[in-house]
């Protein structure tokens, strides 16, 4: 009995943290990112072109979320022009690290292909 | 060769990254990773994780540009832009193992053409190099056979006068001196001898004969008894009946370079053996002997190892000749100071 309910809570806590962290995204990233003709799966695209791996992809998003400015975007100059840069995020680090980790998740490369 | 693998393998990178560039900017409408039947390929990231892998053997070598394991030659392409994240191209092909062929058949022509090539050109250096010693060789050779022509008449008047005087009229004075050209002429003689044997007589055609050894040895024998005398030297004769079938003109100048050296380089009141045995002579003397370093080169042409003795240094190197021609062996034991044995086998 003990161990089931010791199971349920666990399975609800992980349950929670994942639904947490996708809800960061959700609300955070992809509300905002609605407006734009660039989807978040084209721009993660160009930052996996640029960045490469997952630790250097998730480092160089958080960076431009708290320091945005035009010389370390990945996006062309056309788009920055028509579109600006976007504000400095209010998220803390953890919210941050939430909301990428989702981002990676949803739009990785590794284990898509065929 | 290798180089010619990678020079392909670099191609098949080349192709891959375009298709790899294409799928990264149609990404996730199209899924599908690239395939070519002419290789297989693999996608790491640069945190080395792996995206996508075709390639059999996926301990990837990330430290090397182009590597060979279980028979498969693996290109590992560095991609300056991540298309689909890719920092670490893996191109993978069968090594057939046709190259390594290919480059033994290289070495071995190449290198039989550089072996001939180094060989031809190090001969004609020795030739260069030997050249000033083979002409005074040649000049020394030249000298002797000229001065041996001019030497014979007055050598012959020399030793036919000396015997056929008279000493029994002589005074006692006289007969000294006269015993004393007798032994400078009898040692020409044996220089002049060798000397026109090396130059112009070696080249003639062997009568072979039965020779009675004895009967030689005891003529020799006596012919240098005069020389052995002026040293006060004694013969220890020990011969036994022996015949052999050879050049008594060949035969004459071993024993006689033999007995001559016994001598000249024996110690005053010393003794020389001559020892007969059916197939072998063994000529000895108590005279100054060799050191052991030495031995090896006694037959050399124009070594002398004792100048105070007069001589060309040919009449060892006339013996060895003879010995080798006639398949007979010659063996030189001696001592510094003890004396030399020449032991003559057949």
């Amino acid at each position: 009995m003990v161990k089931t309910i010791l199971m349920a809570v666990l399975l609800i806590s992980g349950f929670s943290t994942h639904l947490s962290s996708a809800d960061t995204y959700e609300r955070h990233c992809v509300e905002c990112h609605k407006e734009l003709p660039t989807s978040l799966q084209r721009m993660f695209m160009r930052y996996l072109l640029v960045y490469g791996g997952e630790e250097n992809v998730k480092a160089g998003l958080k960076h431009y979320l708290k320091y945005p400015i035009k010389e370390i975007s990945v996006m062309s100059d056309l788009f920055i022009d028509n579109y600006g840069i976007k504000k400095k995020t209010r998220l803390s680090d953890r919210q941050i690290d939430e909301a990428l980790d989702s981002y990676w998740e949803r739009f990785k490369v590794i284990d898509k292909l065929k | 060769m290798l180089s010619d693998q990678r020079a392909m393998l670099t191609k098949y990178a080349y192709i891959q990254t375009k298709r790899l560039k294409v799928l990264h900017h149609f990404f996730d409408e199209r899924i599908d990773y690239p395939r070519d039947p002419r290789f297989k390929s693999a996608i790491y990231d640069m945190e080395l994780i792996k995206i996508f892998s075709l390639i059999k053997d996926e301990n990837i070598r990330f430290d090397k540009e182009i590597y060979i394991t279980n028979s498969h030659i693996h290109l590992v392409k560095t991609l300056d832009e991540f298309y689909l994240g890719t920092k670490y191209l893996i191109i993978e092909v069968e090594d057939s193992g046709a190259w390594r062929g290919e480059i033994w058949k290289n070495i071995i022509g190449y290198g039989s053409v550089a072996f001939l090539f180094f060989m031809l050109f190090g001969l004609y250096l020795a030739k260069l190099f030997l050249k000033p010693m083979r002409d005074s060789i040649l000049l020394l050779d030249r000298f002797i056979k000229d001065t041996t022509h001019e030497l014979n008449t007055p050598l012959s008047a020399i030793l036919a006068n000396i015997e056929m005087m008279d000493t029994d009229v002589m005074v006692e004075k006289n007969k000294t001196k006269l015993s004393r050209i007798n032994i400078a002429a009898k040692t020409v003689s044996v220089l002049y001898k060798d000397l026109t044997y090396l130059t112009l007589e070696q080249e003639k055609t062997n009568h072979d004969e039965v020779i009675d050894i004895r009967e030689l040895i005891y003529d020799r024998a006596e012919y240098f008894s005069i020389l052995a005398q002026s040293k006060h030297l004694e013969y220890n004769l020990e011969l036994e009946e022996s015949t052999i079938k050879i050049d008594r003109r060949k035969f004459t100048r071993v024993i006689d370079n033999l007995i001559s050296n016994a001598i000249k380089y024996n110690k005053r009141h010393g003794t020389v053996g001559i020892e007969l045995k059916q197939g072998m002579l063994v000529i000895w003397d108590t005279g100054i002997g060799m050191n052991e370093e030495s031995i090896p080169f006694v037959f050399d042409r124009y070594i002398r190892f004792n100048n105070a003795e007069g001589g060309f240094g040919v009449g060892l190197s006339i013996v060895k000749k003879i010995v080798d021609e006639y398949h007979m062996s010659i063996e030189v034991k001696s001592k510094e100071g003890k004396g030399t044995r020449m032991v003559l086998k057949w």
